[in-house]
């Protein structure tokens, strides 16, 4: 089993803040059009830092595993400080980077959580 | 038919032009010569126009036709009771293979009048059930002017003193597919015939079309799990997976799992319906509630085309619908 594997399970099969977030002051949804997969990325701010991300997903491990991943890196971050999230840090997260035709799982969250920010904080995309 | 449940609806075509029509239902029988369920209904127009049947066809189903054609131009009631008897040796003869007997209720319509007891009880009924719910045609078999639609909700339990006919039309199965390939082009196409109603499920939009789905009665994209929740299907609908994606497939089933649907099934092998059950076994659901899915998919019919696939689908669904298959 490769290292992304191990850390794409655990966070499938254990994703942290799975859910619709009541009172959200952003909700964005995400999809890649052709493999299907459907992430939607909610926020609730508290004096421009990120109180609470939750995410749901109809989706791939790897998508699901990136979306638990980053949601739980933001809670508590300053919303201009979002940008600072990037791809970098999420392949370094999963433990290595996908292969080129399954970017796209990965990426799709981490560019719904920017688009969510940004619709609070403008500097967050 | 000019619809799905045999009723009159004044604005269709084949009924538009006719100037009065007797409508035959089947309210009885045992034996040979249906064939059909108690309720099935034939319309026979004054213009010799022929829609459904309530016998299996041949020399029995020519008597009602006779029938339908003499209230029509006998004046006089608007509604008779056909009773046919035969012995195994009548019923040979006419090229049946047993005997039995038949009530065949014939009332006469008139397709244009509103004030039409049976128009006005037909319209109250594709009315309900247009807005999904069961509805029961009451026929009082002394008394035809007083025929009626009430919601099915709505029958009183009690007995009455009177004859009456209670005719109970429910909607048609929805069928709710998730995944819009090759498999669910066919199944909307297949469905149809069967007079399902069909949602197709995606969340792809280049996928889910209506040029792809010219046969769908919905097309819906978005999140499949938050569109099949919104569906609330019930025991009256299937919700068949055929994404063979687990994407959606867990988190539709976990939606679905511990609704009423009346079937839940999905496509993939034996392996694969495995795995996916032991994942949604780790989140906490029972294996009674794993049980309800069929998988694989379908009737074993021995097909790999999307075509055989579609019908075998089918085929479970119907089988289980009519208490068939658990």
């Amino acid at each position: 089993m490769s290292a992304v594997r191990a850390v794409v399970l655990e966070h499938f099969r254990h994703p942290r803040n799975r859910g619709r977030l009541d009172g959200a002051d952003a909700s964005v949804e995400g999809a890649n059009p052709l493999c299907g997969d459907r992430v939607r990325v909610e926020l609730r701010a508290e004096q421009g830092t990120i109180a609470d991300a939750r995410f749901t997903a109809d989706a791939c491990a790897l998508c699901v595993a990136s979306a638990s991943l980053l949601t739980e890196r933001v809670r508590g971050m300053r919303l201009d400080a979002v940008s600072s999230v990037d791809e970098r840090w999420l392949f370094a997260s999963l433990e290595g980077e996908p292969p080129a035709p399954r970017r796209k799982c990965a990426t799709l969250p981490l560019d719904t959580l920017r688009r969510a920010a940004a619709s609070l904080h403008p500097s967050a995309q | 038919m000019p619809n799905a449940f045999g009723l009159i609806d004044p604005n269709d075509p084949e009924l538009r032009d006719e100037q009065a029509v007797a409508l035959a239902t089947l309210i009885g029988g045992s034996g040979g010569g249906s064939g059909k369920k108690i309720g099935a209904k034939m319309i026979v127009g004054r213009s010799g126009r022929i829609i459904g049947g309530v016998t299996i066809g041949g020399c029995v189903d020519a008597q009602v036709v006779e029938a339908a054609d003499a209230l029509m131009t006998d004046g006089g009631a608007g509604q008779r009771l056909l009773s046919i008897s035969l012995d195994d040796d009548e019923a040979f003869e006419i090229g049946l293979t047993c005997g039995g007997t038949l009530d065949v209720l014939l009332t006469r319509v008139i397709p244009s009048s509103e004030s039409d007891p049976t128009v006005a009880a037909h319209r109250r009924a594709l009315e309900l059930l247009e807005a999904g719910e069961a509805a029961v045609i009451v026929t009082p078999l002394d008394a035809p002017a007083e025929t009626q639609t009430l919601p099915a909700s709505e029958i009183p339990d009690a007995g009455t003193d009177s004859r009456v006919f209670l005719d109970r039309v429910a909607p048609p199965l929805t069928l709710v597919i998730v995944g819009a390939g090759q498999i669910a082009m066919t199944l909307t196409r297949l469905a149809r015939e069967l007079d399902m109603r069909t949602v197709v499920v995606d969340g792809r939009d280049r996928y889910a079309t209506a040029a792809r789905f010219p046969d769908a009665g919905e097309i819906r994209v978005g999140m499949p799990s938050e569109i099949v929740a919104e569906l609330a299907p019930g025991k009256n609908a299937a919700v068949v997976l055929v994404a063979h994606d687990y994407k959606y497939e867990l988190p539709v089933l976990r939606q679905v799992l511990r609704s009423p649907v009346g079937y839940i099934g999905l496509l993939g092998s034996r392996k694969r319906g495995a795995a996916v059950r032991d994942l949604l076994a780790a989140e906490g659901f029972t294996a009674n509630e794993l049980a309800r899915v069929h998988t694989p998919i379908g009737l074993d019919l021995g097909g790999k085309r999307p075509e055989e696939v579609a019908l075998s689908i089918l085929a479970e669904v119907v089988a289980v619908r009519n208490g068939k298959r658990p």
